[in-house]
């Protein structure tokens, strides 16, 4: 036990026959109160491991090449290590790295078909940058500094960063400058390249493209039932091309009829079941506007479907529908077509606007957060600085949007139906974060893995033009930071309810740093049915493959499972704080911080010992006095293992 | 009573209550409403059927009671239960609607059908009577009272009289004085007198010089000596009688030396570091003539006590720091856009209006100038001394902060409370003219110990394990600068408090014995104010002591391998999982498996940074020794406000069964279960099994003290956290912040809010 997990750990702990180990114990949750009964799927995991000899082979296996993977400098080296498929293009020498906080670096540049790897050669200094080309926004040429001997590129990262390089060309030469390299490996889709992600092979224990099922999620929710169906009708992704293929409808609407509510909704993204009460029967439903027009165009079908959602919720005789728009955008949006129910043609059912803005205010917002942040904070502006790029004030909308959805559903019984324009931006924030409030389920590590797939994935939003991946067009008026301030949203939370979620900050940090690099092919694509036609499941690793490998990384040994706690944030700015660790976390002042779940771990480990001592003793006072007081040295202490 | 100075006529008046209100009363119930009250404590006047408001927008949860006024406390009586109250942490000194006068910031009487409001001060008259009373506290609370169907002249009289006795003309007035005299002359002692306070560790109070012999032991600074050159207050006024200077020093150079200085305020010793640099405090040099003489003289004797004869830096806080004008500007500021102003209004600018209160700024500047200071004593291994113009403001924070900063000894909570008494109480923190209690000048109003107790708390929150206390202590500690019975908030120096406390003996005829005077408790007595159950709540489940208060009494030998290696593996040290890194690591595990990206900048260290930017640089990149040194992060990005303390009242802002408390809960939970491991492991090794029964183990209830306030005797998880724990935890807006209801709320701001939305059927489950 000495040992406690910190060398051990190489060896892939959580599959060894030996005792548990302690950091097995702090990989599965275990809290003095939680070790009943309530097992969760984290555990299964390493009991399953510990099944088969075979198993616990290809376990080590794994271990290793994750290993390194992860950790892929020695300093001494001057190239990074390699993970599967990935081989250099390019290295250049006296390479000048000007870092915004210690100014300039001399060192070696080196580009592979992955990544950039920078590292220092002065002196005896260990600094390395080491960054996947996939966070690469945009690359450009800055005029030479001193005289046209030297060639300077600015990057300006997708993860809140600017670096900046400068090097020597030789006059004469006609071998490409490393940048050139770089720019074609890190905008492949420029260069008619495919993304990494279809080249890295890595092989992980468990799939985790088998992480969400669509038909298994909508029966964990107890569907279908007698006010819900499950369709078929979208299988082949023609009645709506930007939805999953299985849909929960009301039970009252013949598939004929979906059509007819599908061409009168934006995109044929019609109003389909996201969650349900499991008391209630509250409905939360998405969809995309109803393509009202400047004449008001009306469409039975539709209104009778919503009416018909509102029927399958016994408690309540209204319906709410929640716009995510500010009323202005939504009234724009006539114009081209769109616009929102009137509650004329839609009896029994309150329209609310949410206020949040469009994605290209939200990229605005987020361009001038970098500014404020990076590289170095105004320090006696900072909070006002702060305040004036409204990124907060977005988060607070898109938070108290949900809130009032949640509370809604949980308090008010009533069903919503939520849509903004087409339903995969706003929307997908919207109805994700209050089954977020609403189901302890989705705060597991698993069941976020699962609301990630289902209400961001499945039901198209469009990963590839928000994030670009592999585009040199980074004026693409596409992108937009609305998955980044899901995220956002969804780290508030946990900051407001520190024990109420499985994962730590740390998930919330590596899926935003696996949406950039290209690594895996979750965040690929646009939607489902681009998914399964480009072969993503087969050809590419899923994100979740990664992150269930080693779970332990990211729980959150503070995480209590309250099943029937429904969460109501408090939406205010006295709450909602900047995401330091996240945004800020470049800037060599900064310490990241977790020393509570640190500490918690090591209490853990503590308590194990303690009760491995009180045991041995129990038995020995057992043995002592005979088998006659036998049962008095059984464990009567908290139990060591959940 | 306060019968002792001539009493103004005024007050005759309203003097004594009138009975004949209760006679009349219908209700038989009411007559048993009764203020509780303390020895000394007397009722000066009362009213009935006052409602207590409890919601601004209805009076639907309005209590009906009794309204007191003593010469203590506001004090509310009722039969009514709070609404929802599942929760309760009470004040052995106050009952749950209580104010203590000395809390008392302002107090308004509104008559809202003449739409007349008056804010009373002393021996004020009142034209109209009053439908409302609305207090203002010092600790943020706002409560506020309605007279409908009260007796209109005793609503009055009860309003005339809180404003008259919350404002004492003389500090003999201030209810302490009765307290602690009738406590002094009642037979069971109540070890309020003397050596023999409550058990348990003590607090050193730095009153005698064995206190300060101790400390000079314990760090080790053996070229300082006590000197008693004071005693009698012969030399200065605001010293104590007994404090450390150097050893080259004698008695008579220093009786010499302190004409010069400001109110004779000879240099003091503070603290020494290991290294021998030492932290020294001094007031300014009055005479310009002698300055460069005697400037010399006390540096060269700092240098002398110095072991290396290391070098002596002079920090003047007067002019690197805000003044205390400065400060309670701030906090005046930092009230009203926290308190004052309406929740949804405010949203919108809160961060720039939190900017403009400066006191964040400020919080920042006091810790920043600490840790310069803690790189020269430990960086550039120099002795320093704080100058200041009367050393008794400014400097009580910086040394402070510096020694908390340096020495983990003052991290502990006995630790800590010698800390305040050695820097504040001994050293002459004007805590009475600061708290205002006479409310006599508000210039030389300013909260600064709140600024320190807010520094602390930023180091807290970045630093949880480094302390053994909690932020509950700390709110609960400056609350208690509002309870004026405490030697160690009352006076404005040592001398202040010997002379008033005999003076006023003598004029009450109370004999003293061998007590030179009356010996008010410190605060540090906690069992005064919270039953020993309740202080289990300023213990941290997170302490990482010396030694621990997990491997308490050394019982677990094999705990100190394990310790170690859990040590080296704190955080800041990469993931354990991927293995390889082992020494060459220096990424933090912050980054992501193939993002560890995050630069290394130890070794980059470019000429341009100062040298203390380096010590700091240098000392950030490595994974913090929580028993060693801890400097604060400066970024403004990393400080926080104190929400518990600022917003603990605002029902808005108040997240419901959430908070860090949720954390603190579940790891309280799991330190107890250690605790209770322990326990069984040292009877075990005692001999005896841990009486025979197995049922005995962690359920029932030991004899010992255990340390964490909620305990591991429920093994199984509830289906929701407890209702009580919310972020105002253990405190409750419910009833103490009542803003009257703004009508007319315009649509946008509906938008811009959240909790207004809640439907009634949340808003009913919650406690609100």
């Amino acid at each position: 036990m000495e040992k406690s997990g910190s060398t051990d750990s190489g060896e892939c702990k959580p599959f060894s026959s030996r005792q548990p180990s302690v950091d097995s114990i702090a990989s599965t949750s275990t809290c003095p109160s939680d070790r009943s009964s309530h097992l969760k799927p984290p555990v299964t995991h390493s009991s399953d491991a510990l099944s088969t000899s075979t198993e616990v082979s290809l376990e080590l296996q794994v271990g290793t090449s994750i290993t390194t993977l992860g950790n892929c400098h020695k300093l001494a080296q001057e190239e990074p290590q390699l993970i599967p498929k990935e081989s250099i293009q390019d290295i250049a020498k006296e390479v000048t790295y000007i870092c915004p906080f210690s100014g300039a670096i001399r060192g070696t540049l080196s580009v592979t078909n992955y990544r950039l790897f920078f590292k220092c050669t002065d002196r005896d200094t260990a600094f390395a940058l080491d960054l996947p080309l996939g966070v690469i926004n945009r690359i450009e040429k800055i005029g030479g500094v001193s005289g046209r001997s030297e060639v300077s590129y600015g990057l300006v990262c997708k993860d809140m960063r600017n670096l900046r390089f400068a090097h020597k060309v030789q006059e004469g030469s006609f071998k490409k400058s490393i940048f050139e390299v770089l720019m074609k490996f890190a905008f492949p889709l420029s260069y008619g390249m495919e993304i990494f992600a279809f080249q890295y092979g890595q092989i992980f224990p468990e799939s985790g493209w088998k992480v969400y099922d669509a038909l298994s999620e909508y029966k964990r929710q107890g569907l279908p039932n007698e006010s819900w169906r499950i369709t078929k009708m979208n299988e082949h992704y023609e009645l709506c091309d930007t939805y999953p293929a299985t849909l929960v409808v009301p039970v009252t609407i013949p598939d004929e009829e979906l059509k007819r509510v599908a061409a009168f909704r934006a995109k044929g993204r019609i109003p389909v079941l996201s969650w349900i009460h499991p008391e209630s029967q509250a409905t939360v439903t998405r969809c995309s506007q109803p393509m009202v027009g400047v004449n008001g165009k009306r469409s039975k079908d539709d209104e009778k479907y919503l009416q018909a959602i509102m029927d399958a919720n016994a408690q309540s005789h209204k319906l709410f529908i929640f716009d995510a728009r500010p009323s202005v955008n939504a009234a724009a949006n006539k114009m081209k077509g769109g616009g929102y129910e009137s509650e004329d043609a839609y009896q029994n059912a309150e329209l609310v606007f949410l206020d949040i803005h469009n994605i290209h205010v939200m990229r605005e917002s987020l361009r001038k957060l970098k500014e404020v942040v990076y590289p170095n904070i105004e320090e006696s502006r900072w909070l006002s600085n702060l305040e004036s790029t409204h990124w907060l004030e977005h988060i607070k909308l898109i938070l108290a949007g949900a809130l009032r959805i949640a509370d809604k559903v949980e308090s008010g019984r009533t069903s919503v139906v939520v849509h903004c324009s087409d339903g995969w931006d706003r929307t997908a924030q919207l109805t994700s974060l209050s089954m977020l409030m609403l189901d302890a389920h989705y705060r597991t590590l698993r069941g976020f893995q699962e609301l990630v797939e289902k209400e961001w994935l499945s039901f198209g939003h469009r990963f590839q033009l928000r994030v670009g991946h592999g585009d040199r067009n980074h004026s693409d008026a596409d992108r937009s930071p609305v998955f980044l301030q899901f995220i956002d949203c969804v780290w508030q939370m946990t900051r407001q309810f520190p024990s109420a979620f499985e994962f730590n900050e740390y998930f919330l940090i590596t899926i935003l740093d696996h949406l950039y690099s290209c690594l895996f092919g979750t965040f690929l694509g646009n939607s489902e049915q681009q998914r399964v036609k480009e072969e993503l499941p087969e050809r590419t690793v899923s994100l979740w493959s990664y992150i269930n490998s080693q779970l332990e990384e990211f729980t959150n040994p503070l995480y209590v499972n309250y099943s029937n706690h429904v969460l109501f944030p408090v939406v205010s700015m006295r709450h909602l704080e900047l995401w330091v660790g996240y945004y800020v976390r470049w800037n060599p002042r900064m310490r990241p911080q977790e020393p509570i779940h640190q500490r918690y771990k090591e209490l853990l480990a503590k308590r194990a010992e303690l009760q491995n001592r009180v045991e041995e003793l129990q038995r020995e006072v057992a043995n002592r006095s005979g088998p006659s007081s036998e049962k008095a040295g059984s464990p009567t202490v908290a139990p060591v293992q959940t | 009573m306060f019968s002792v100075k001539p009493l103004k006529p005024t007050f005759k008046s309203y003097l004594p209550p009138l009975q004949t209100e209760l006679t009349k009363t219908p209700q038989p119930t009411i007559n048993k409403l009764e203020a509780k009250l303390l020895p000394g404590e007397i009722v000066v006047n009362e009213v009935n059927f006052v409602r207590k408001c409890i919601g601004a927008e209805s009076s639907r949860d309005d209590l009906w009671g009794k309204l007191i006024c003593t010469n203590f406390k506001i004090s509310f009586v009722t039969h009514d239960a709070l609404p929802q109250q599942k929760f309760q942490y009470a004040n052995r000194l106050l009952g749950e609607h209580d104010v203590p006068l000395a809390c008392v910031e302002q107090v308004v009487t509104v008559n809202d059908a003449k739409g007349k409001q008056k804010v009373l001060g002393s021996n004020q008259k009142l034209k109209f009577n009053p439908t409302e009373l609305i207090v203002y506290c010092k600790d943020f609370r706002i409560v506020r009272f309605r007279f409908d169907e009260a007796g209109p002249e005793s609503a009055k009289k009860v309003c005339l009289a809180i404003a008259h006795y919350s404002q004492p003309a003389d500090l003999q007035l201030l209810f302490g004085f009765e307290y602690v005299g009738k406590r002094h002359c009642a037979p069971s002692g109540d070890q309020v007198n003397g050596a023999d306070r409550a058990g348990g560790p003590q607090t050193p109070l730095f009153d005698r010089t064995c206190d300060w012999d101790r400390e000079i032991k314990r760090t080790g600074a053996s070229e300082w000596r006590v000197c008693s050159v004071n005693e009698g207050f012969s030399v200065s006024p605001s010293l104590p009688e007994y404090f450390v200077v150097p050893v080259s020093l004698a008695d008579q150079d220093l009786k010499q030396y302190s004409g010069f200085f400001t109110a004779q305020r000879i240099p003091l010793w503070c603290w020494n570091h290991h290294n021998g640099s030492a932290l020294v405090r001094m007031a300014s040099i009055r005479d310009p003539a002698q300055q460069r003489k005697l400037d010399q003289r006390i540096c060269n004797a700092v240098t002398r006590s110095h072991p290396k004869r290391g070098d002596v830096l002079k920090s003047d806080l007067d002019k690197s720091l805000p003044s205390i004008q400065d400060v309670q500007a701030a906090f005046v500021r930092l009230r009203h856009i926290c308190v004052i102003e309406p929740f949804e209004e405010s949203e919108e600018k809160w961060l720039s209006s939190m900017e403009s209160s400066r006191w964040l700024e400020y919080v920042r500047a006091f810790l920043k100038h600490s840790a310069e200071v803690v790189y020269m004593l430990e960086g550039k291994q120099a002795s320093v001394i704080l100058q200041e113009e009367e050393d008794r403001d400014l400097s009580c924070v910086v040394s402070s902060l510096v020694q908390i900063m340096l020495d983990p000894h003052f991290r502990s909570l006995q630790g800590f409370q010698s800390l305040v008494q050695k820097e504040w109480v001994m050293a002459g923190h004007r805590f009475l003219d600061r708290c205002n209690h006479l409310k006599r000048n508000d210039k030389e109003e300013a909260p600064l110990f709140l600024l320190f107790l807010d520094c602390v708390w930023q180091l807290m929150n970045q630093y949880p394990a480094a302390f053994e206390f909690t932020e509950t202590y700390l709110t609960v500690l400056s609350d208690s600068m509002w309870v004026p019975v405490f030697s160690t908030f009352l006076f404005n120096c040592a001398r202040q408090h010997t002379e008033h406390s005999r003076d006023f003996a003598r004029s009450k005829n109370i004999p003293l014995g061998r007590d030179k005077a009356l010996r008010f408790p410190p605060v540090w007595d906690w069992s005064q104010q919270f039953t020993l159950k309740d202080q289990a709540l300023f213990n941290s489940p997170l302490y990482v002591g010396k030694g621990g208060p997990c491997v308490q009494n050394g019982a677990v030998k094999s705990f100190k391998r394990t310790k170690k290696n859990y040590s080296s593996t704190l955080r800041g040290m990469p993931s354990l999982r991927n293995g390889l890194l082992g020494e060459h690591d220096y990424f933090p595990r912050r980054s992501s498996l193939v993002l560890r990206l995050r630069p290394d900048f130890s070794q980059l260290r470019e000429a341009a940074e100062s040298p203390s930017e380096r010590f700091f640089g240098d000392w950030l990149s490595r994974p913090p020794d929580l028993q060693g040194l801890l400097l604060p992060q400066l970024l403004p990005s990393h400080l926080k406000l104190w929400r518990l303390y600022f917003l603990r009242w605002v029902p808005e802002a108040q997240i419901s069964r959430g908070g860090p408390i949720t954390a603190f809960h579940k790891l309280s939970l799991l330190a107890d279960e250690i605790e209770t491991l322990q326990r069984q492991l040292r009877q075990y090794k005692g001999g005896a099994p841990p009486s025979s029964a197995p049922a005995s183990a962690p359920g029932t209830p030991q004899p010992e003290q255990r340390r964490m306030y909620f305990k591991a005797d429920t093994p199984r998880d509830p289906p929701s956290p407890p209702d009580y724990l919310s972020s105002s935890f253990p405190f409750s807006p419910v009833g103490n912040l009542c803003r009257r209801s703004i009508l007319g709320t315009p649509l946008s701001k509906f938008l811009s809010g959240a909790k207004i939305w809640l439907s009634t059927e949340t808003l009913a489950s919650e406690t609100l």
